[in-house]
């Protein structure tokens, strides 16, 4: 596949999305209006102008990300616009400002590469961690950037610039700066850490004070995510953290050392939050709990199981009635609207996508671009799984977005960064 | 590096697989459950201001029909014929759900023109997205004659056709206005029928059991017919009162006296004049198993192929076969025999179609929006629930009832009725009049029941021949009109 059918399966997809908004207005009695037109606009002028940035700046990356990208998105949008044409609105102005931003990126690491990324990797933890205090921020100081309460977690930030207010949650970026960072330090101590001498029951560990500075940087973002209960992000993080941990030394117990602490951590969670219990409550037994706790799964249940087969076909569900439809549970909109066939789609396009995540991690022969590409990629599918299967019931909700697909401007730029860093590391490591 | 990488991806990829095989779990396998659970609000909500088909009557009536809102694509349900058609057509409400024939023809009547991915599919191959319609086997004259003849009484009429089954008339008084269920104050409506003393919500001629009291005794006297146990001239015993064995009780007559002179009475008059004495003798004598034979033949003690679950008619022969006394009360259709009235118009038919039962059916043909049928009723037999020879004597017994016995308010001018009274233990006290037969009687047309619910309103005397009987000849005058 050339960048010349790159491009040709960016508008293909392009073209789909507007498809999509075009058949949610056929059901709502609007024909071809100007939203079909603008959203394919901005879909091609948006990936598009990616995909020659990536020309540009990373010629020979691979072409095979963009497109599920674009695919991932226009699923996602049309969902997104049959909830609500307001926020399908205000999502193609994040689309517009996430491909940018990736194109930044893309022209930043142009010249030195990802070991740019590596050298600054003590810099980018600083970053991340102010980042994630940024929520703390006082809500009323007279300063135009503030943290916000929103659902009992402290995640947002607003920043007023004269007319508009624009709201943003920092953990999304913080996420990246702190995979690179792992996936840096272990790439610079891969040797030390990898002879382990410690014994612990079967398990062999390294030395304490080498995986100190790693504890300390994990150990300050998960509190400070815990103290804002940011719930899903410190599973997601954690979980970055110990596969990353794996990935860079093959030590197993490192991943039995995880799983028993993620228990650990989910037993006094439940019994130190409410939040928490309610959603192990709303887990285990949404329908006994309908009224209440259980409501939201019970739609998304329902949502789900009304789509069946075919769906109801975009715009004529009513994944309205689901909490949060356009946000945590847009993949039990897509299901209702597009059906099985639609839901089966949606896994299989994230599928590929961590297939050619993995694959350019498979192939790297520096360790850091290795880390960097498995990290970020493990990362992303942790996080697919969490969510699609707080939606299915397979574990419990932790109220993280889907990538891509969910409504909400950060998430968007995040995992867009995230595929241009994936792109310049395909790039790097192409033969 | 590359080993514990390329695990962990066959770990991703296994959760990725249980999402697969979760989502195939409630999508596909339990979809159905999960969709009609009584807490999606979901298919009721699709389905608002969506056209649907008409229905018709046999005569050409518009019994429901949807008709576009000004202005808008959505569609108003109507149902012309308010609630002389209530419990039969039921309504379609995304507030309060579906009943009757807009429930259980709801796959049919819905329009299948969604847009979805699988209508645009079966469209490309030609299939019609239309909604289609119905057409019933009702007469809406006849159905309009029992809703005037009920009036203000209670209860229950059924007509059928006897050599097809096919449902003429199924009236359940007090009814209805449908069109009060499908508008946006439905919930408070619905709410408010169900609240009702009068309880107009509930079918009475197809969906509530009741003792059927002396009309009972043309199934008593089918099966002793045909077991030879007696004839028409069998004479019987005529005590002032019956002693049930191995019990205390004992069944009078209604008006307490001798069927006959006092010593001995043919069946012929028993049957007449509905003496409870020799038919309880009678009952003992044919035996549980023979009753419960005849019983079955007609649809008793088993589903019947509706539109909708019917309940079951009910003669519990194991039980009465030990018990002589019970044996005795079931006889006259009392203790814990139960039938719906259409239950005892199929029992009529049987005996008008020369002792063959046949299935009750609603609906004549399905069509399309360009009058092709699209499935079409086949009258089905349950079979032969008695002798030829048995049903002629029974009819021969059921026109002098008419003629000379209990039920002579049925008579109409020009026509010979025959039938059977009935008058069976009701609610708090009050007695059910009920009257069930066949007309002409020569040649019989058409099969009915006729319950009328004792209360305040009929009174504590209110009998079979007295209440029942006269409705029956108001929907015998109905149907010769029809034929004119």
């Amino acid at each position: 596949m050339t960048r010349k059918a790159e491009l040709a399966s960016i508008v293909t997809a392009s073209a789909l999305a507007s498809f999509g908004v075009t058949l949610v207005n056929f059901a709502r009695d609007a024909g071809i209006d100007v939203q079909v037109g603008v959203t394919f606009l901005v879909f091609v002028i948006a990936f598009g102008g990616l995909s020659l940035a990536a020309q540009r700046w990373a010629p020979k990356a691979t072409p095979l990300l963009l497109p599920l990208v674009v695919a991932i998105t226009g699923l996602g949008f049309m969902t997104v616009y049959s909830l609500s044409a307001t926020r399908a609105g205000l999502q193609r102005w994040w689309i517009l400002i996430g491909a940018a931003m990736a194109g930044v990126v893309l022209w930043l690491l142009a010249g030195r590469g990802t070991s740019l990324l590596r050298r600054y990797r003590n810099l980018l933890l600083l970053v991340s961690v102010g980042l994630l205090l940024l929520p703390n921020l006082p809500t009323g100081w007279g300063f135009p950037l503030r943290g916000l309460e929103q659902g009992g977690s402290r995640l947002w930030v607003t920043l007023d610039v004269g007319f508009i207010s624009i709201g943003f949650q920092p953990a999304e970026l913080a996420k990246l700066g702190l995979v690179i960072f792992f996936a840096g330090y272990l790439a610079d101590h891969q040797r030390a850490l990898r002879e382990a001498h410690r014994r612990i029951g079967p398990f062999r560990f390294p030395e304490p004070r080498q995986l100190v500075p790693l504890l300390v940087a994990w150990g300050a973002s998960v509190v400070i995510l815990i103290w804002q209960r940011d719930l899903g992000a410190s599973i997601l993080l954690f979980a970055g953290f110990v596969l990353l941990l794996y990935a860079a030394t093959g030590t197993s117990g490192y991943l039995a050392t995880g799983g028993l602490l993620t228990l650990v951590a989910g037993f006094a969670a439940y019994f130190a939050f409410d939040h928490v219990q309610r959603r192990v409550i709303a887990w285990l037994s949404p329908f006994e709990h309908y009224a209440d706790e259980g409501y939201q799964i019970a739609q998304g249940v329902f949502a789900l199981a009304t789509g069946s087969l075919a769906g109801s076909g975009p715009g004529l569900g009513r994944p309205d009635l689901i909490p949060n439809a356009s946000t945590d549970f847009i993949f039990a909109a897509v299901g209702e609207e597009l059906g099985f066939a639609g839901s089966v789609v949606v896994i299989a396009l994230y599928a590929l996508f961590v297939s050619v995540g993995l694959g350019i991690a498979f192939r790297s022969r520096d360790t850091f671009r290795k880390l960097l590409a498995a990290g970020l990629t493990l990362t992303f599918g942790v996080q697919v799984f969490l969510i699609v299967g707080g939606v299915l019931r397979i574990v419990p909700l932790t109220g993280i977005t889907l990538p891509f697909m969910s409504y909400g401007g950060s998430a968007l730029v995040g995992n867009l960064i995230l595929a241009a860093l994936l792109l310049r590391i395909s790039h790097e490591e192409a033969p | 590096m590359n080993g514990p990488i390329r695990r962990l991806a066959i770990g991703l990829f296994l959760a990725f697989s249980a999402l697969l095989l979760s989502v195939t779990w409630l999508q596909v396998i339990r979809a159905d459950d999960l969709k009609n659970d009584t807490r999606n609000p979901r298919p009721a909500l699709l389905a608002r201001g969506k056209e649907r088909g008409v229905i018709i009557t046999a005569d050409g009536t518009v019994v429901a029909r949807s008709v576009q809102e000004e202005n808008s694509r959505d569609f108003r349900r109507e149902y012309p014929e308010g609630p002389a058609f209530a419990h039969l057509v039921g309504y379609s409400s995304f507030l309060v759900g579906e009943s009757g024939l807009e429930a259980a023809y709801s796959p049919q009547l819905r329009t299948r023109r969604d847009v979805t991915i699988s209508d645009i599919i079966a469209a490309f191959f030609g299939a019609d997205l239309s909604p289609k319609n119905l057409e019933l086997t009702v007469d809406a004259r006849i159905q309009r004659a029992a809703s005037d003849a009920l009036a203000e009484f209670t209860g229950a009429v059924v007509v059928l056709d006897v050599e097809t089954g096919a449902v003429l008339a199924s009236y359940s008084n007090p009814s209805f206005d449908p069109e009060a269920l499908v508008g946006d104050d439905a919930t408070g409506n619905w709410e408010e029928l169900g609240a009702d003393p009068t309880r107009p919500l509930n079918d009475r001629a197809t969906r509530e059991l009741y003792a059927p009291g002396s009309t009972f005794k043309v199934v008593v006297a089918a099966a002793a017919m045909d077991t030879g146990v007696a004839g028409p001239a069998t004479m019987f015993a005529d005590p002032r009162e019956f002693q049930l064995p191995g019990s205390s009780a004992t069944i009078s007559n209604f008006d307490g006296r001798v069927c006959g002179d006092g010593n001995a009475v043919q069946l012929r008059r028993a049957f007449v004049r509905s003496c409870n004495t020799i038919f309880a003798d009678l009952a003992i004598q044919v035996g549980a198993a023979n009753i419960g034979l005849t019983a079955e033949g007609l649809g008793w003690n088993r589903r019947i192929d509706f539109p909708w679950s019917l309940p079951e008619a009910a003669f519990r022969t194991e039980e009465l076969a030990n018990d002589a006394a019970a044996l005795g009360q079931s006889g006259i259709g009392e203790r814990d025999v139960r039938a719906t009235p259409l239950h005892m118009a199929m029992v009529a038919a049987a005996v008008a179609n020369d002792g063959v039962a046949v299935t009750p059916y609603l609906v004549q043909r399905v069509f399309d929006a360009d009058g092709v049928t699209v499935e079409e009723a086949e009258p089905t037999p349950i079979g032969r629930a008695m002798a030829s020879e048995t049903a002629a004597q029974l009819r021969e017994l059921m026109t002098q009832v008419v003629i000379e016995g209990t039920g002579r308010r049925a008579a109409v001018p020009g026509i010979q009725v025959a039938g059977k009274t009935g008058t069976a233990t009701g609610a708090r006290g009050f007695s059910n009049a009920w009257f069930i037969g066949f007309a002409p009687a020569e040649a019989p047309r058409i099969a009915f029941a006729v319950l009328v619910e004792g209360n305040e309103l009929t009174g504590e005397d209110a009998t079979g021949g007295t209440l029942a009987a006269p409705i029956a000849a108001r929907i015998v005058e109905a149907w010769r009109e029809t034929n004119n």
